[in-house]
């Protein structure tokens, strides 16, 4: 603030006033917003929208990998469509996102806010919960299949002494497969998105809080006038982030079950996976992307509507 | 203060344009020596796959003017980064052919040279496997090393029972004496009668091996007595469940090096794995080989198993140099070199079979030698463009009937549809 | 596609509802009297105690995967994976964690991984925020759909176009190197996305108080907007760290020799064809947690810090 470069007149980029916005003041915006996005678009144009948009050619065509691509127009379409394997795999990511982005977002924020204070040793513990992230796959694999273990696992031997006759085969049976899955993705992502809430709730002015207890509001209260509203941008990237990776994801479930028993947890990447890259199918791979592309984009606005609706 | 902006994004494009000069830090790039062809050469793992290095240094040996590089990919992913390389455009002169249904993908594209001479000059009649690299009389690549299965049994655990070794054993009374081994060791132990990993071949190469079967048919019913025993093992507790092993992960090695298994169908790759084991002291099983149980008692030997090969690639450097590798490699000298690490050659003879037993641990007994020569030998999976389709069925619902999710039936009758159905486009 | 950009528009606190920046824009002192606050500590003191149990208990339940990674280091590879599972070595192998250094170049993987995850970290951390800054703060006509083009590319797996992206990479030369890599992960969309909705909580009076106070855009990111970020940045570098010296298909495909390897390739080279080293592997894992560990411990201070700077400054 030492040296006065622009005159406050000329200055304002931010939502300019209707009316006095000229086509000078526009371009000069233009101009100022590029400057600060370019560094970050070329490399984002060249080395991932290039390949993307390429990909997304592909799924109209057919593709060894060896040779040059032919044209074949929506057959990689029709043939997905009268794919068994195409539904089994996209029921499969449906109902992973269903059970996996609810529950991470609930327990991702409850732990940010128990963990947002200023206690002893609080670091330890933030960096405890941060630990399933980075605890390798094939520990965690293990551990959680052997927690799981239909006759002698902890799980299913408290499920027993709790009542439970018929407990669940967990991740050798067709119909429990998934939801142990998706347990274990829940426990393995919510310390990752604690980091994001966590970063979320100090945007919070502490003024607000203060100014509803003075006005006498419960807990309960602030958190629901308060906290909420405030992370609305937050929880906004941590909906779409959390989407966008349920519908994506792939590691996990290799390393846990493989997509089994049988068909019960294959889901959509790994489908992509396989039949590209695996089969050399890279038209048919690129087709199923573009759908589930499509379906991301959708299921993101339809959240961001809903959400917006309840703040009206 | 724009200055500031400025020198942060300066600091970053400098950083971006310093990188180029930087190299790896593990190990320093090799260095190309006056007068000598560099071979580069795919291999997987290299450091924990010593044949490959057996392989190289005998061939720089005899071939001063030749160095090879090997181009070291994880053994996990290989031919998903072959692929990859291979569509940019790669230039690495021998590929190594980790399974057919590649080599089928490979060749029938077009991306590997023909190699019909130097098969030729190998001998057609000593490559036992050869006929699967056969694509309409072409020779794509050459087999240097050849695994088949057989079954590893505990001595200590069959004397102890009282039980005779395991010769000539149908599978029937291959699942009466799992029963009889299985029960607890004098240290308190578990012991199962028989260890049957996770992987379908375990069930159903073995069974279309001995009954002359192709698995890309759509037609599966002949797998319903080896899925029948196999569940009737696991249900009497003969073997570990299929659930607990493919959800623990566990390790064929361990279940036989613990003395957990007394018996153990496996492929001959494992006898270098156990000898390295019992010399590091890491496992003091007392072990032996048995030729794999039978369908029939008629005394023939029929198992199942897999080549791996050498091809030279399409757009190779070193065309010449890469086919005169090969040549040695799939050869009477590459056949010595790698058994000398205890992997079986592709290469059949009998020099080399004596110089195997004579490795160090290896066990001599006449029961191991008969072992290592079956009668016949079928390919795990046919070289085919339908094989990796298949496959995944396969696997799938092989996966279904051995957590008992559908009956041996159903499941049989799902996979001949789905074969038919998604495969072969009936 | 439109719709779509003016909600995410909208996404911003409305100027209306912003927090007012309180007068002098500090805190509050409290103006409890004695009686109150005593109440109010044991309170605080009963609370402290429920959380610090709930922790506890979550920790342990977070942690055991983990007991079992370090007490399989310990094992001999047959050992590792045994039925049941054991939890305690019957015999401590602690060469395991000499031994690695030896079998393969972990020290030279180490650095090549931290090499990596810095200079991909720092690009992203500054090209993200500086784009998010353009994407939130200053308005030009096509930056919404500009904006929704970086979120569609997230949800693209990446296994559907990592073959074209390669025969790209190829052709420019660029592949088995480090280059590559740092050109694909640093400009990825995560980091504009992350900050641009941080932004977004940061009042635009804040910026325009600044614009009447003379300041460049520039000016204002730098000197306004950064500082106030610091738990946004501090996260952003933290998971963009993590995710990088994580990573295994990237490095996979586009690192080729060796002596390029990561910590990640150079631990699944204990995995066989028919069978792995898991005692190794296991080893090579917890050795590689720590540096994951040092950041976090040295990141996670400013999520706190943020606390008592938030809100208004002069």
């Amino acid at each position: 603030m030492t040296t006065k470069t622009i005159t406050p007149a000329a200055a304002p980029a931010a939502a300019p006033a209707p009316g006095r916005g000229n086509r000078k003041q526009a371009r000069r915006n233009t101009l100022i917003g590029w400057t600060f996005i370019l560094p970050n678009f070329l490399g984002f144009l060249a080395f991932t929208l290039i390949p993307v948009l390429a990909a997304f050619a592909l799924s109209f065509m057919e593709w060894t990998s060896f040779s040059a691509p032919k044209w074949v127009g929506l057959a990689n379409f029709q043939r997905m469509l009268a794919s068994d394997s195409f539904w089994v795999a996209l029921r499969n990511t449906v109902v992973y996102a269903i059970g996996h982005v609810p529950l991470t977002m609930a327990l991702a924020l409850l732990l940010a806010m128990l963990l947002n204070r200023k206690l002893k040793g609080i670091g330890f513990f933030r960096v405890a919960i941060f630990f399933p992230y980075i605890t390798s796959l094939v520990a965690v694999a293990v551990v959680w299949n052997m927690l799981f273990s239909p006759d002698n696992g902890p799980i299913n031997q408290f499920l027993h002494t709790i009542g439970i006759a018929n407990a669940p085969g967990w991740t050798s049976s067709s119909d429990w497969a998934l939801p142990a899955v998706i347990i274990t993705s829940v426990w393995r992502d919510m310390g990752y998105y604690m980091v994001l809430y966590l970063a979320g709730l100090q945007a919070i002015p502490a003024e607000l809080y203060e100014a509803a207890e003075v006005d006498g509001a419960s807990a309960w209260q602030r958190f629901w006038n308060v906290t909420i509203p405030s992370l609305r941008p937050t929880t906004f990237f941590v909906v779409v982030m959390l989407t966008v990776s349920s519908f994506k994801v792939f590691d996990l479930i290799v390393v846990m079950t493989n997509g089994g028993p049988g068909r019960a947890t294959t889901v959509l990447s790994q489908l992509i996976y396989q039949e590209g890259i695996g089969e050399g199918k890279f038209g048919y791979s690129s087709a199923i992307s573009l759908v589930l592309f499509l379906i991301v984009l959708t299921v993101t606005v339809l959240q961001f509507k809903i959400q917006q609706r309840r703040e009206r | 203060m724009k200055r500031r902006t400025f020198t942060a994004m300066a600091l970053a494009v400098t950083a971006s344009l310093g990188l180029s000069g930087c190299a790896g830090a593990a190990g320093t790039a090799p260095q190309a020596q006056d007068g000598k062809t560099t071979l580069t050469v795919s291999v997987w793992n290299y450091e924990g796959t010593p044949e490959f290095k057996a392989l190289f240094d005998g061939y720089e040996a005899s071939h001063p003017n030749v160095l090879i590089e090997p181009v070291d990919i994880l053994a996990d992913d290989y031919p998903q980064k072959v692929t990859t390389m291979l569509a940019g455009g790669d230039t690495t002169d021998v590929l190594t052919m980790k399974n057919v249904i590649d080599y089928a993908r490979y060749a029938n594209n077009g991306q590997l040279q023909e190699i019909n001479n130097v098969v030729d000059s190998v001998g057609k009649e000593k490559l036992a496997t050869l006929d699967a690299f056969d694509i309409n009389g072409k020779y794509y690549a050459a087999p240097y090393r050849q695994d088949f299965w057989l079954l590893y049994y505990n001595k200590d655990l069959f004397k102890a029972a009282g039980i005779d070794d395991p010769k000539d054993l149908t599978w029937d009374k291959y699942a009466e004496i799992a029963k009889k081994l299985s029960g607890t060791s004098p240290d308190g132990k578990k012991v199962y009668g028989t260890y049957q990993h996770i992987w379908r071949s375990v069930v159903e190469a073995v069974s279309a091996a001995q009954n002359g079967k192709d698995q890309n048919s759509g037609d599966y019913s002949y797998f319903k007595d080896q899925y029948t025993m196999a569940l009737d093992l696991q249900k009497s507790g003969a073997t570990l469940d299929y659930a607990t092993a493919k959800s623990q992960k566990t390790s064929y090695r361990t279940m036989f090096e613990s003395g957990q298994a007394a018996m153990m169908p496996m492929g001959t790759w494992y006898i270098a794995g156990l000898l390295q084991a019992k010399k590091d002291g890491k496992t003091n099983v007392n072990w032996g080989l048995a030729p794999m149980p039978q369908k029939d008692s008629n005394g023939k030997v029929t198992t199942f198993g897999s080549p791996t090969a050498f091809a030279v690639n399409k757009n190779a450097t070193h065309s010449d140099e890469a086919r005169k590798f090969i040549e040695w490699a799939a050869g009477a000298e590459g056949a010595k070199a790698i058994s000398k690490v205890g992997v079986v050659p592709a290469l059949q003879d009998d020099a080399v079979t004596d110089a195997y037993f004579k490795l160090d641990g290896m066990p001599t007994d006449s029961l191991s030698k008969k072992a290592f020569a079956p009668d016949s030998t079928a390919l795990e999976m046919p070289v085919s463009d339908k094989s990796a389709a298949t496959d995944k069925i396969l696997n799938q619902e092989h996966d279904l009937i051995m957590v008992g999710e559908k009956s041996v039936a159903d499941g049989i009758a799902e996979m001949g549809k789905r074969v038919k159905s998604e495969v072969l486009g009936q | 596609m439109t719709n779509m950009a003016e909600d995410l528009k909208a996404g911003a606190p409305p100027a209306g509802t912003a927090p007012a920046p309180a007068p002098d824009g500090r805190r509050r002192p409290p103006v409890a009297g004695n009686g109150r606050r005593s109440s109010r500590e044991r309170k605080k003191r009963t609370t402290d105690f429920i959380i610090y149990a709930v922790l506890a208990v979550l920790v342990l339940a977070l942690m055991v995967p983990f007991i079992w990674m370090v007490s399989s280091s310990l094992k001999e590879n047959n050992q590792v994976l045994t039925v049941p599972i054991q939890w305690i070595p019957s015999e401590f192998v602690w060469s395991n964690y000499t031994d690695i250094w030896t079998r393969i170049p972990m020290m030279g993987y180490l650095q090549n991984s931290l090499y990596l995850a810095v200079i991909i970290t720092c690009l992203q951390v500054l090209t993200g925020s500086l784009a998010a800054y353009g994407f939130s703060k200053v308005c030009f006509p096509g930056r919404d759909v500009l904006f929704l083009c970086y979120i569609g590319t997230i949800a693209v797996p990446w296994q559907a176009y990592m073959v074209p992206q390669y025969i790209m990479m190829q052709n420019l030369g660029l592949t088995n190197s480090f280059n590559a890599l740092i050109l694909l992960q640093a400009f990825g969309a995560f980091g504009v996305f992350l900050m641009r909705q941080y932004y977004m909580t940061i009042p635009d009076e804040l910026c325009e108080a600044a614009r009447i106070d003379g300041l460049s855009e520039y000016g204002i990111w730098a000197r306004v907007i950064l500082p106030l970020s610091k738990p946004a940045l501090a996260s952003l570098a933290l998971l963009t760290f993590v995710n990088t010296w994580n990573d295994y298909m990237g490095p996979f495909i586009y690192l080729t020799s060796n002596r390029l390897w990561t910590v990640q390739l150079g631990l699944r080279s204990f995995v066989g064809q028919f069978d792995a080293e898991y005692a190794m592997i296991m080893t090579g894992s917890v050795i590689s947690v720590i540096p994951i560990l040092a950041i976090f411990l040295i990141g996670q201070r400013y999520f706190i810090q943020g606390i008592a700077t938030s809100g208004m400054k002069g």
